[in-house]
């Protein structure tokens, strides 16, 4: 019988062989360590799959594998006589109650945390499987799991015949909660136990150094202070600065700013961002992506939806402007003003602020320069747009006045690299220079 | 006219019906239960289950007294009163009838007489006796059942031409009765006319009658019926009927070719088809299958949203408990609770004589899947219960999953066996091994030792049989 690479989890489809524990002529157990295996998440103990003498060892140490890869072969399991001489032990293995099988060799109540995902076994396919049967386990149980969302084929069950009783249950679901709470505090590199054991908060007497006033969180406060929290600490961010002429641009949209607002748009410099924006990820998709952390792919999206930072008296707020590829610059500048305007009457529904693909907080209209944006996750960018200054610019070796807006590009850098981030900025900045009159037009 | 609102509408008070209408009332949802008949319980307790039980238990008696003269008593022979055993079975069927509808009153769900038709995805139309009534409802539970199929051929109008629903009447005992299908229908039927008295012919088309169920367990009630009915045939078919003055003439085609034959009666049994033509589903976005059954997820929600559908007309086995089990995932995917048909169990009875009784995979349906199973057999024989009254025509089997010893299927055929396979649905759903049943001790002396025995011959040490190592 070929014992085979069993599947190792999610994301997890191979591994480099780091050493070997069997010999050929050993008699192996199932369950029994057979060899070490790395992969990106963690270093495996791979078990054999059923008892029996190795008789020839298919793999060495350095070899890259992959799921179904046969690892050894074993005498005296899975051919057709070793099976009937099995069947035939059967009666007297299940006679004395301690050898009766069960799926896990030794049932312990504590799951050790570095397999979990990593060695899930994958246990052989049995009569009961096939006939469609529920996992080994009473109505009850098989009731338990339903409510709470449990898949039971993913628990081993401690009793006869592999039965899943409560205590595995218990089990399970204390070993999820520890790989959860490792999970937390792991993405935040080796030293830092500090995520997992945050001390208690200190509470500090401000009112020993003067009158204060308290106030409390509102409910869209205490979303925007989570979600900044989680965004800015699991993405690495790194932010692109750099300027952009719009004096030409200043002027089109002087010139153009009466034909529509008689049309009842306000053209402004968000509706000439969201058009040099979404033309922009067009040309560089990786901008316009997400990573699906759960299998670890990156995720294309073919649509280009633009999140406006919109401040708001309750706090920021985060409409979304749909298909802005596809629209017209008219379009896009009513949509703007519709939308802020039911930002600001929250009046915009959840619906309205999800799915979008990238982010523009333009605090031009307010003042300031360049400042370092927070992602917006799932979204791995988002565009700072400062306010437009005249500055001293040389241009073919004269000094000119330009009006010169900043923009600051933050991007997750696990994705996006800082050559791809220098390149998306300089187009970006190009976008907004020589923005095309045609397309404003009305 | 106003409409009356309602959360829930079920339609049809059969065992699935009635089921789903009190448990959801039990949940405290408002519910109304539409039946077209003035009494509840729809086939099951009038044209079903419950009257043949009756009647094969009545015809039993008969039978037990003829046969016991070698026992040491002789009774004289069986006179029949026919309309006097109608009026008792009538009797057991109205007490039913009663005790679901005082129980419908007890949780105050509102029973509506008439028949009921969808107009939309949220309202029903019941024709009432007084007239036109409208039901608009949240959620709409179909529960309509099925009617025996008589297919063209013979449907001529004649009485003597029957289904189930008709012979269940024993208008009379015919001197010649044709029983065409040898499923279980054919066969509980046959059973009680040949108690009766008639001289029954079966013919089954396919090779075997009681198709499904394991040739080991069908073979007993086979041995049964060829001694008291005339003849079993198989692989033989009804091609042509007509009527030929007081008797029906048929055209037989079997393996020894065709010939003609007259019959007083004829019970046709050829299987059931769903009740939902004309209740108005194409109003709705239900949908049915090419069989005309109404498709369902495991949820019993149909594709329109607003619509579940329970029992004989969501497809699958029609049997009684099964609706009764779709009942109650209806009501809690109503009430928001996770639930669902999955893995589900559902026991078969045969009530023939001797019974056949089966739970889990059969060894049939293994073999035919290629799934490798042990089989651990005890036959009646052995056991001194079924010696005791003279009926060791039994056999009692479980198919087990080598690699975890979990008990995967019960098979069980004998007087009785019905009553069984209880303790057998019960080991398969708690995943129970081989072990387990062995180690359990069960009372003595009673038939249901014969599963811990087959359980104690898996390990080669039954007590009351010997049993080789098992060599495969």
């Amino acid at each position: 019988m070929d014992v085979k690479l069993p599947k190792l989890g999610e994301g997890a489809e191979s591994g480099v062989v780091v050493s070997i524990a069997v010999k050929e002529g050993d008699q192996v157990n199932k369950g029994q360590t057979i060899l070490e295996l790395e992969n990106e998440k963690a270093v495996a103990a791979i078990p054999a799959s059923a008892a029996g003498k190795v008789s020839r060892i298919n793999v060495k140490p350095g070899d890259r594998i992959s799921v179904g890869h046969v690892l050894i072969t074993l005498d005296g399991a899975g051919n057709g006589a070793a099976a009937a001489e099995a069947k035939a032990e059967q009666p007297k293995k299940s006679a004395a109650p301690a050898a009766r099988p069960t799926r896990r060799a030794a049932p312990e109540p504590e799951y050790e945390e570095e397999d979990f995902d990593s060695s899930e076994e994958q246990p052989e396919e049995t009569a009961a499987d096939k006939a469609g049967f529920a996992p080994p386990a009473s109505p009850s149980i098989r009731k338990l799991a339903r409510d709470i969302g449990l898949d039971l084929r993913k628990i081993q069950g401690s009793d006869a015949g592999g039965r899943i009783v409560l205590a595995d249950i218990r089990a399970y679901i204390h070993r999820l909660q520890r790989a959860a709470a490792r999970g937390r505090g792991g993405s935040a590199a080796p030293a830092s136990p500090a995520a997992e054991a945050k001390p208690p908060v200190e509470r500090i007497d401000f009112s020993q150094w003067g009158s204060i006033t308290r106030k409390p969180l509102s409910p869209i406060r205490q979303t925007i202070s989570r979600r900044m929290v989680e965004n800015a600490a699991s993405i690495p961010h790194v932010t692109q600065f750099d300027e952009a002429d719009i004096t030409a641009l200043t002027e089109l949209r002087k010139k153009y700013a009466d034909a529509y607002e008689k049309k009842g748009a306000r053209l402004t410099l968000t509706s000439f961002a969201l058009k040099a924006v979404a033309n922009t990820l067009k040309k560089f998709a990786i901008f316009n992506s997400s990573i699906d952390e759960a299998v670890n792919e990156l995720v294309f999206k073919d649509y280009v939806h633009i999140g406006l930072a919109v401040d708001t008296e309750q706090g920021l707020l985060v409409p979304v402007i749909r298909d802005v590829d596809k629209k017209d610059l008219f379009q896009l500048s009513k949509d703007v003003q519709e939308l802020a305007e039911k930002a600001r009457a929250r009046k915009v529904s959840l619906e309205e602020m999800k799915g979008g693909t990238f982010t523009i907080s333009n605090q031009g209209g307010i003042g300031g320069a360049h400042f370092t944006p927070i992602i917006n996750k799932p979204e791995v960018a988002i565009l700072g747009l400062g306010r437009g200054a005249m500055k001293a610019v040389v241009k073919d070796k004269k000094i000119e006045p330009r009006l010169m807006m900043p923009i600051a590009l933050s991007y997750d850098h696990r994705v996006i690299d800082g050559g791809e981030a220098a390149r998306f900025t300089v187009e970006l900045v190009q976008a907004f220079e020589n923005f095309k009159e045609e397309n404003i037009k009305i | 006219m106003d409409a009356i609102k309602t959360e829930i509408v079920v339609i049809g008070g059969g065992p699935g019906g009635y089921a789903a209408a009190f448990y959801a009332a039990d949940k405290g949802n408002k519910v109304i239960l539409v039946e077209q008949e003035k009494r509840l319980g729809g086939v099951c307790l009038n044209r079903g289950c419950i009257p043949s039980k009756a009647l094969l238990h009545a015809t039993k008696v008969m039978q037990e007294a003829k046969e016991s003269s070698f026992r040491g008593i002789t009774f004289g022979n069986p006179t029949l009163d026919l309309p006097k055993m109608r009026a008792w079975k009538e009797g057991i069927l109205e007490k039913l009838s009663g005790g679901v509808k005082s129980l419908a009153g007890m949780r105050k769900v509102e029973v509506m007489h008439g028949r009921g038709i969808f107009e939309d995805s949220h309202t029903l139309r019941v024709e009432t006796p007084d007239g036109q009534k409208f039901v608009q409802f949240d959620k709409a539970i179909v529960a309509v059942g099925s009617k025996p199929a008589i297919p063209k051929i013979f449907d001529l109008g004649n009485p003597r031409i029957m289904t189930s629903t008709e012979a269940l009447e024993i208008e009379e005992v015919p001197n010649e009765l044709l029983v065409i299908g040898g499923g279980y229908i054919g066969m509980e039927l046959g059973t009680v006319y040949a108690a009766l008295g008639s001289k029954v012919v079966v013919v089954e088309a396919l090779d075997s009658i009681l198709a499904g169920a394991d040739p080991d367990l069908v073979r007993p009630v086979l041995k049964y019926a060829q001694k008291n009915f005339k003849e079993v045939r198989t692989k033989t078919k009804v091609t042509h009927m007509s009527t030929a003055g007081p008797k029906i003439k048929v055209v037989v085609e079997g393996e020894g070719g065709k010939k003609e034959e007259l019959y007083d009666r004829v019970l046709v049994s050829v299987g059931r088809v769903p009740n939902c033509n004309d209740i108005g589903l194409e109003n709705t976005k239900v949908s049915r299958d090419e069989k005309g059954f109404i498709t369902v997820n495991p949820q019993q929600q149909t594709s329109d949203p607003n619509i579940y559908a329970i029992g004989d007309v969501a497809g699958g086995v029609m049997l009684a408990h099964k609706a009764s089990k779709e009942a109650r995932i209806a009501v809690e995917v109503i009430n928001g609770e996770e639930s669902a048909f999955e893995n589900t169990i559902i026991p078969a009875v045969v009530f023939t004589d001797p019974e056949i009784a089966w739970a889990g995979l059969t060894e049939a349906d293994a073999k035919a899947k290629g799934i490798d199973v042990l089989v651990s057999k005890f036959p009646w024989g052995a056991s001194g219960r079924a010696l005791s009254f003279d009926r060791t025509d039994g056999l009692t089997k479980l198919i087990v999953d080598p690699a975890t010893e979990r008990i995967l299927g019960v098979g069980l055929v004998g007087a009785g066996a019905g009553e069984l396979i209880g303790e057998g649905t019960l080991a398969i759903e708690m995943a129970a091994t081989v072990n387990d049943l062995a180690q359990t001790v069960h009372p003595h002396p009673t038939l249901s030792e014969t599963l811990m025995e087959a359980a104690e011959a898996f390990f080669g040490h039954a007590t009351h049989t010997f049993t080789r190592k098992r060599e495969e």
